[in-house]
């Protein structure tokens, strides 16, 4: 088996209904596999965020209805196979994404909606003015988030926030584990980090259309997240 | 006949002494352990390592084969590679997880034409005359990355603290990207090369050297360059939220 063949198996080994033979078959794979084991510990991410926070968000009105869409518009699209187009050489960007072939296997589908529907719901959360609320706590998957036009700098900053408190909460509980010199190394290089962003939110308060301070600081974010996150697996 | 002089009496008691303060020393070195292994290789190997504290040095040789020497400060560390289809993977966090293993430092010798992914928390990274497909060097936190003599195609070089020094030349085609958030970053390449350029810098620190024209654009007063460099076919991103960013020619 390849890489996509166990990536289709990945979603139902963390849903638990996976055979026998077929997790000690994709397990053996993780192992030695950091591209799939990577891909696993984001549906396990998503899966534990959505299972942490479920009733925090909007439901979907019909969440059954909403899934046989989708359902029948995969079947419609495999029983009937779509003609390739001759894409001429000055189509517009347009033309080409109305004619390009989209083939999304089963766990990047299943990923992509759940995507959505927490983006979707954080949206909704950040509109009703729930977000400021303290009980509205937890991560926020991704860097500086979705860029509507109503969004502030403040309500996208806030929302990154979450993920770092997230993570950052996971790091605190590790802490005690670590020797001095590692948490000294930690302390050290968070502060660059948190300079680079205090720096670029100063910039941006100063003149927020400032392209080069935004990409900066959504650098910066994610290298936060990112360091925290791997230091939250010691 | 006296057996003992004074003398020889004072010299025992120096060498007792020297014993005594040797012993606690002679404890941590023997606690260190060296191991080698060799692994038969393709010309076209790739390798992992994912290390957590330590120096990692990569060099190339003639052989088919990749050999790697690893210093292990404890001897609770695992160490543990696993051969895969397209080539040989090193999880020291993996295979050490929950456990204090302090610096484990490797010297790894492998053929010319490798890929090589390296990553460690903390530590130095080195990585020698590689011309494979990929040269990766990512430092989490606190180290210093020299790449020299690398044609690879494509190439990532990440820390928080420390500088970033490259010496080698941009394919045709090739991605290229070096970020550091406190450190000198320096590029060092031949006169010809042809690359499109994003170089950020907050500090406006970025020294073009005799890469600069008058065609490429500042923005930011000076935070960001951006523009190509002769035929512009490579594409070269780089960023260093707190440190210099050099240009040189070879």
């Amino acid at each position: 088996m390849n890489c996509e063949k166990y990536q289709e198996l990945l979603s139902d080994l963390v849903d638990g209904s996976v055979s026998a033979a077929d997790r000690a078959s994709v397990e053996a794979h993780l192992n030695g596999c950091v591209a799939c084991a990577e891909i696993r510990d984001d549906f396990v991410a998503i899966v534990a965020y959505c299972q942490d926070h479920r009733g925090e968000y909007d439901a979907v009105p019909n969440e059954r209805a909403l899934w046989l869409r989708i359902s029948n518009t995969i079947e419609a699209e495999r029983s009937v196979p779509r003609a390739a187009v001759d894409v001429p050489s000055g189509a517009s960007w347009w033309f080409r994404l109305m004619n390009s072939s989209w083939q999304l296997s089963f766990p990047r589908l299943a990923s992509a909606v759940v995507i959505v529907a927490v983006v979707a719901s954080l949206a909704t959360m950040s509109i009703s003015g729930r977000f400021g609320s303290p009980s509205a706590s937890g991560p926020y998957l991704g860097g500086l988030g979705p860029s509507t036009p109503t969004a502030s700098l403040e309500d996208r900053y806030r929302q990154q926030q979450q993920a770092i408190a997230y993570w950052n909460q996971r790091v605190e509980m590790n802490k005690a584990r670590w020797s001095q010199q590692m948490r000294e190394t930690f302390d050290r290089n968070m502060s660059v980090i948190d300079a680079a962003v205090n720096d670029s939110m100063t910039q941006l308060r100063q003149n927020p259309h400032d392209a080069v301070s935004e990409d900066i600081l959504n650098d910066a974010l994610n290298d936060k997240v990112a360091l925290l996150k791997e230091f939250s697996e010691l | 006949m006296k057996l003992y002089s004074q003398a020889s009496g004072k010299r025992f008691i120096k060498l007792l002494l020297f014993l005594i303060i040797l012993t606690p020393l002679s404890g941590s070195v023997f606690a260190q352990q060296r191991l080698s292994r060799n692994y038969p290789a393709g010309k076209n190997v790739r390798l992992e390592l994912r290390n957590i504290s330590g120096t990692i040095t990569v060099e190339t040789w003639a052989k088919d084969e990749i050999r790697i020497v690893a210093d292990m400060e404890s001897r609770k560390a695992t160490f543990n590679p696993r051969q895969t289809e397209s080539g040989l993977v090193i999880d020291i966090v993996g295979d050490n997880r929950g456990r204090e293993v302090g610096d484990m430092n490797f010297k790894i010798q492998l053929p010319a034409r490798s890929s090589v992914d390296l990553e460690t928390r903390s530590g130095q990274i080195s990585v020698t005359n590689l011309q494979g497909e990929l040269v990766r060097a990512h430092i989490w936190t606190s180290g210093d990355i020299t790449l020299a003599g690398i044609t690879a195609a494509r190439v990532f070089a990440t820390n928080t603290i420390g500088d970033i020094y490259f010496d080698g030349e941009f394919a045709s085609g090739g991605t290229y990207e070096f970020k550091s958030g406190k450190g000198n970053i320096t590029l060092r390449l031949p006169a010809n090369c042809g690359f499109r350029l994003v170089a950020t810098a907050p500090t406006k620190s970025i020294k073009m050297g005799p890469f600069w024209h008058e065609g490429m654009k500042l923005m930011g007063e000076g935070r960001r360059i951006v523009g190509d460099v002769g035929d512009g076919r490579s594409s070269v991103t780089v960023t260093d939220y707190q440190g210099t960013i050099n240009f040189l020619r070879r």
